[in-house]
């Protein structure tokens, strides 16, 4: 009998426990990392997001709250005074003492990492979900993203049947003039080839190209990613500069594309497929044109 | 030129102007505390009775965010001024700044090395890798002082002429390899060295504090030993010397305690350009020439205007952040070429 008690003491006790726990979730958030603030407002939170950093830009309602700066210069005052329960940010987030002042403060500092593959998402959404105690939605939210990039890399596998894969260059920060080309072991990179694009350079990193030497490896696709160069009228610009630029099969077969920018840091976004989607029809215009 | 106004009336009101610097630097910030509260929680961290209640917060922003950042700002902007004055005393030029012997261009060099090469070893921790990042900093910008003015000897004597173009050359040829460890870096580290070339007060801690206290209070005790041997250089090196002055020993104690003050500086907060320039000027402007007036009364200036500045930095974006040196550059830099054209004229 009396353990019987002390059982029934225990089940009261988890059950207060369990209904605390469901109180605390933090309800002020301050998000740094544009992906990671996507997947926030993806996972219904953003009536909780109370600031965000300067990458956050989607969705465009993001862009009406406080802004904390670029996320590597947070500064901690800053940060408090918007009365965060919750920082999180990816691992590019600091400097580290003003985490460890924030932190201090008592306010929840949770890193994510940015890695773009999906094992890290899976994990990082589902941290999130517990967070936001929407844990079942996080779940059912990386099921639907893996079956689309599932369908994507079948997309791909099917169309490099028919037709061999294309060799893309994808120019980064060209706005000063400066053309970046996205190497090895780049966001961008991975992205390339889940589109089923052949990256031309060989480098790592970014690094900055001659245009004669871009000319050089001729490539069949150029993508742009850079919110200085969208529309039609600065990409002439760009090509009436460069002249050797639009000697390239790329140019002369009008096989130029657009890409967000903001796709390229931050680990992977909600986003994404949908990018990859184009890119891929892009690449493989004749085979997907037929395509139901 | 003559001084315009007392020393006394001088130093009471520079020191009344960097009260106010500093107390405005603990009162205000992106979080508005109460000025009961702030008050309050200023008594208690001197160690007055008070009692507690409420005031968690105040205590905690005052205690370990404003007043780290607060003594920084102090220590940097009289560091970077005394270094000042003593640059323009030894270059006997007023355009002179520290940065004329190379030790912004070493410490920014230091500074690149350690950012680039540290993420191009797979990361450095972060427990120290602000730590690594100023000591990079700080052993640069004295290695490269300490080449200029190893250059500048020749037969046992100081040439600062010398010394002046062989610090152009060297401040050129960090220049070029900074940018090829800019060329090297990638977009992230590419961010923090930007970042890190525009200087900032944010995330001042008490650990990394220490260092620079002591150098800077070490340096403000010694220059101001040295202020009439500085009045005495102003009337040339020979003439220095007939009135017993040991001009070797000097230029050596300028150059070193430069290094030394602006290197600290610098590994705490990263490069601030124009106090160094701007503030001897703006003293002497007041005070006239005698460095018995102008070292101390640069110290005060300095602490003051860069606090003011750090205010604007902190102040202007909330709850985001400028660089300080983008603001002290945009004051100083007006300034400056106020000063060109009225020279001019």
């Amino acid at each position: 009998m009396r353990l019987n008690i002390r059982f029934v003491a225990l089940c009261v006790a988890l059950l207060i426990n369990q209904g605390a726990r469901a109180d605390e979730l933090p309800q002020r958030w301050v998000s740094a990392g544009g992906a990671l603030s996507e997947w926030v407002s993806a996972l219904g939170g953003e009536s909780k997001l109370v600031g965000v950093d300067t990458t956050s830009q989607h969705p465009e309602s993001l862009r009406a709250l406080p802004s904390i700066g670029y996320q590597r210069q947070l500064s901690a005052e800053g940060v408090l005074s918007l009365r965060p329960q919750i920082l999180v940010g990816t691992e590019e987030m600091g400097p580290p003492p003003v985490l460890a002042q924030i932190r201090n403060a008592g306010v929840q500092v949770e890193l994510f990492s940015a890695t773009p593959d999906l094992p890290t998402l899976q994990g990082n959404l589902r941290h999130l979900g517990q967070l936001l105690g929407s844990e079942a939605q996080a779940a059912q939210l990386f099921q639907g993203y893996q079956q689309q990039l599932d369908r994507q890399a079948a997309r791909v596998r099917e169309v490099q049947l028919k037709q061999k894969a294309p060799g893309v260059l994808l120019l980064v920060g060209s706005s000063g003039g400066k053309l970046m080309v996205a190497g090895k072991d780049t966001a961008a990179d991975w992205l390339l080839q889940q589109a089923g694009g052949r990256n031309l350079a060989t480098h790592g990193g970014y690094k900055s190209f001659s245009v004669e030497s871009l000319a050089g490896l001729n490539p069949e696709v150029l993508v742009f990613a850079d919110r200085a160069l969208s529309g039609e009228e600065a990409r002439a610009a760009l090509f009436k500069e460069n002249p050797i630029l639009s000697s390239t099969r790329a140019a002369r077969d009008g096989r130029v594309m657009e890409l967000d920018p903001t796709l390229l840091v931050g680990g992977l976004g909600p986003r994404l497929p949908q990018s990859l989607e184009k890119l891929t029809a892009g690449f493989y215009p004749a085979v997907s044109a037929r395509a139901p | 030129m003559t001084s315009l106004v007392k020393p006394r009336t001088l130093f009471i009101g520079l020191s009344l102007l960097c009260l106010l610097a500093t107390w405005l630097s603990l009162a205000l910030g992106p979080v508005s505390l109460p000025l009961l509260d702030t008050l309050r929680a200023a008594a208690r961290l001197l160690g007055l009775p008070v009692a507690a209640d409420g005031l968690e917060q105040a205590e905690l922003i005052l205690g370990q965010i404003r007043l780290p950042r607060t003594l920084l700002g102090l220590a940097v902007g009289g560091v970077l001024a005394l270094s000042g004055v003593a640059m323009q005393g030894l270059f006997r030029n007023p355009l002179a700044d520290p940065g004329l012997v190379g030790v912004s261009s070493g410490a920014a060099l230091g500074a690149a090395f350690a950012i680039v090469g540290g993420s191009a070893l797979g990361g450095l921790p972060e427990a120290f890798g602000p730590y690594v990042l100023s000591l990079c900093a700080f052993l640069g910008g004295l290695g490269v002082t300490a080449l200029v003015y190893r250059l500048g000897r020749r037969n046992g004597q100081t040439h600062v002429a010398t010394m002046l173009l062989a610090g152009i050359a060297l401040t050129a040829l960090s220049g070029s390899a900074v940018g090829l460890f800019t060329y090297l870096a990638d977009d992230a580290t590419l961010r923090t060295l930007t970042f890190w070339n525009l200087g900032s007060l944010n995330g001042a801690s008490y650990a990394r504090l220490w260092p620079l206290l002591l150098v800077s209070f070490g340096v403000a005790l010694w220059l101001p030993r040295r202020a009439r041997a500085l009045n005495a250089l102003l009337l040339g090196e020979s003439e220095a010397a007939h009135l017993g002055v040991d001009v070797e020993g000097l230029k050596r104690e300028l150059v070193f305690c430069t290094a030394m003050g602006v290197g600290a500086a610098v590994a705490a907060a990263g490069m601030i350009g124009f106090v160094g320039l701007v503030v001897p000027h703006l003293v002497r402007l007041v005070a006239g020439p005698d460095h018995r007036v102008l070292l101390p009364a640069s110290v005060l200036a300095g602490a003051s205007l860069l606090l003011f500045a750090d205010l604007v930095a902190r102040l202007a974006l909330a709850p985001a952040e400028l660089p300080i040196g983008i603001v002290t550059a945009f004051i100083g830099a007006p300034f400056f070429l106020y000063l060109l054209v009225r020279g001019r004229a």
